[in-house]
């Protein structure tokens, strides 16, 4: 093969190369970003949503509140609640829902009007699942878990 | 047995797409270099073993130093290592292309390159000494400095040109690149120590008085001082302002307040204007940069060379030993990046700047993730600093868009203290990736 062909092909292999090599770097930003995404959302994901609701002629209607769900969320009164609720038949410290063991546990701390699940009374720990709708004095949170 | 096993399945968990990543990036340069090497063997006429020996050590060095990394520094940056390769792989190529009698002493020059960049990545003390014996690093520095000042010398010989190297047999050493380190080591270090003062000066107006406390303007005015000397004595130009800019840059990164750029920009310009009204170099630099044409034949041919090497180069290049960027004066250490454009165009150019560019953006990445450790932070945007200023600065000189100094295009250039002071920045890099 005469000279000149070789090294136009030559060239021809160079210029592949250098955009190769940028196309290696890219691929390699690209991935690192993904598992930057990844774990910027891994340090602050969310379990789910607590959606406020409101009785009004016997059907229950979003009142447009809504707040997320943390492994350990205390509803009350009480300014120390991770939800206060603004509510005359609410006790100070009414309720507390947890994660444990993978499973959301629902609990009634003592309070005075009780607190219901499904309209059932909660007398001891129980198990909540997605779409539950708990009820404390006249609110109800509708239990809305995020895919895992 | 079992922890064996356990480690075993660990490393392979975290670290193992970490090496694929740097020996595909590695194969990659390797594979560009011996093209290069082939074409530039037979454009020449000769046979391919004569450009053998620096491939052999080029793929040597490579081997080695990523599986030493790997054994002993698995959570390193994996891409700093394989970049600082195949830009070195390239300069090599250039070299032998350009000035062929120096390409066995910069193959040389790499292998030390290597070691040093290994010996300091892999020593586990060398971070802790450079924080705590920071006085003496700087005292040893201007020693340095001094010595260049009294025994300095230049390898060419001539009488006139800047003597900025320290001569110990055959061997010339350029003090000034070994002086970026320690000066950055030194400036983190300090700032550091400084950091809370600093940033708590910064939350409170009332306080402002600490503004003009001699913790602040101290370490300013002595860098600016040194600059000053840098640029009288040795009419380092290019080593001068690179200085300047990387200490204004730290300290506004340490500090937080948004005047010590303006004052660092206004003390540059200042010093620009004096040093353009006392010295005939920088006025000469100045001059060629607003307009070369009319000594196109003279004093500006140079510049004016290199831009016509930016046009000769056009999408594609030339292709390797094809070109004509001889034609540039000292091209292989000052015109790198001219000769690059010629003979790999555009294509070569955006290639160069976007290595370059990945390494700083590794360098400042490596930054973030210790900002709880103010020197390791400031130390590694000092370090990434160092590189981007000084690749900006060429980069630009040799496309007209600044004024010409004369600093070399990191890992590419010929020179050998040059090489030797970017691996080991890269080596203390990847040690800073790899602390937890």
């Amino acid at each position: 093969m005469d000279t000149d062909v070789i090294l136009f092909l030559l060239r021809l292999i160079v210029g592949a190369l250098l955009l190769g090599w940028l196309a290696a770097l890219f691929a390699v930003m690209w991935r690192d970003y993904r598992s930057a995404i990844q774990e910027a959302q891994a340090s602050r994901r969310t379990y789910g949503q607590l959606i406020v609701m409101r009785e009004i002629d016997g059907a229950l209607l979003r009142t447009g509140e809504v707040y997320p769900l943390l492994p350990l969320t205390n509803i009350g009164r009480a300014p120390t609640n991770s939800i206060i609720v603004e509510d005359t038949f609410a006790s100070n410290e009414h309720a507390l829902l947890a994660l444990r063991n993978g499973q959301w546990w629902l609990e009634d701390r003592r309070s005075r009007n009780g607190t219901t699940l499904n309209a059932m009374p909660v007398t001891q720990p129980i198990v909540i699942t997605d779409g539950d709708i708990i009820g404390i004095g006249q609110i109800r949170f509708q239990l809305k878990l995020e895919d895992q | 047995m079992i922890t064996r096993t356990l480690r075993l399945h660990w490393d392979s968990s975290d670290s193992l797409p970490r090496a694929r990543t740097e020996r595909l990036l590695l194969l990659l340069g390797g594979a560009f270099m011996v093209v290069n090497l082939w074409a530039l063997a037979l454009v020449r006429g000769e046979p391919l073993q004569t450009h053998l020996t620096a491939f052999v050590v080029w793929v040597g060095c490579a081997l080695v130093g990523t599986f030493a990394l790997q054994r002993w520094l698995p959570r390193r940056d994996p891409l700093l290592f394989p970049i600082t390769m195949f830009l070195c792989g390239w300069g090599l190529v250039m070299i032998d292309r350009l000035a062929p009698i120096f390409a066995a002493r910069q193959t040389l020059w790499l292998a030390v390159s290597v070691a040093g960049l290994l010996a300091t990545a892999l020593f586990p003390y060398g971070l802790r000494w450079l924080k705590n014996y920071r006085y003496l690093l700087l005292v040893g520095g201007l020693v340095l400095l001094v010595s260049t000042i009294i025994f300095g010398t230049n390898p060419s010989g001539q009488p006139g040109t800047p003597r900025l190297w320290l001569n110990v047999g055959a061997v010339f050493f350029q003090p000034s690149e070994a002086l970026k380190i320690i000066l950055v080591a030194f400036l983190a270090s300090y700032l550091a120590e400084q950091y809370p003062a600093l940033r708590a000066a910064g939350l409170n107006t009332a306080s402002s008085r600490l503004w003009l406390s001699p913790r602040i303007y101290g370490p300013v005015l002595l860098m600016w001082g040194l600059c000053v000397v840098v640029l009288i004595w040795q009419r380092d130009l290019g080593t001068a302002i690179l200085f300047f800019i990387v200490f204004i840059a730290l300290l506004y990164i340490a500090s937080g307040y948004t005047l010590i750029l303006l004052g660092g920009a206004a003390l540059v310009l200042l010093a620009s204007v004096v040093a353009y009204n006392l010295f005939d170099v920088v006025q000469l630099r100045v001059d060629i940069w607003l307009n070369p044409w009319p000594e196109a034949d003279g004093r500006a041919f140079q510049i004016v060379q290199s831009l016509l090497a930016f046009a000769a180069g056009g999408v594609f290049g030339q292709g390797v030993g094809q070109g004509a960027p001889g034609y540039i004066p000292v091209v292989h250490s000052d015109f790198m990046f001219a000769a690059v454009a010629e003979e790999f165009g555009q294509l070569g150019v955006l290639v160069v700047v976007v290595s370059l560019v990945m390494l700083i953006a590794r360098g400042l990445r490596t930054a973030i993730r210790q900002q709880r450790r103010p020197f390791y932070a400031l130390l590694a945007v000092g370090l990434s600093l160092l590189i981007a200023t000084q690749s900006l600065l060429i980069m630009g000189g040799a496309l007209k868009l600044l004024p010409l100094t004369g600093v070399t295009l990191p890992f590419l250039s010929y020179g050998g203290s040059s090489l030797l002071m970017s691996f080991i920045m890269i080596g203390l890099l990847l040690r800073l990736s790899a602390e937890e």
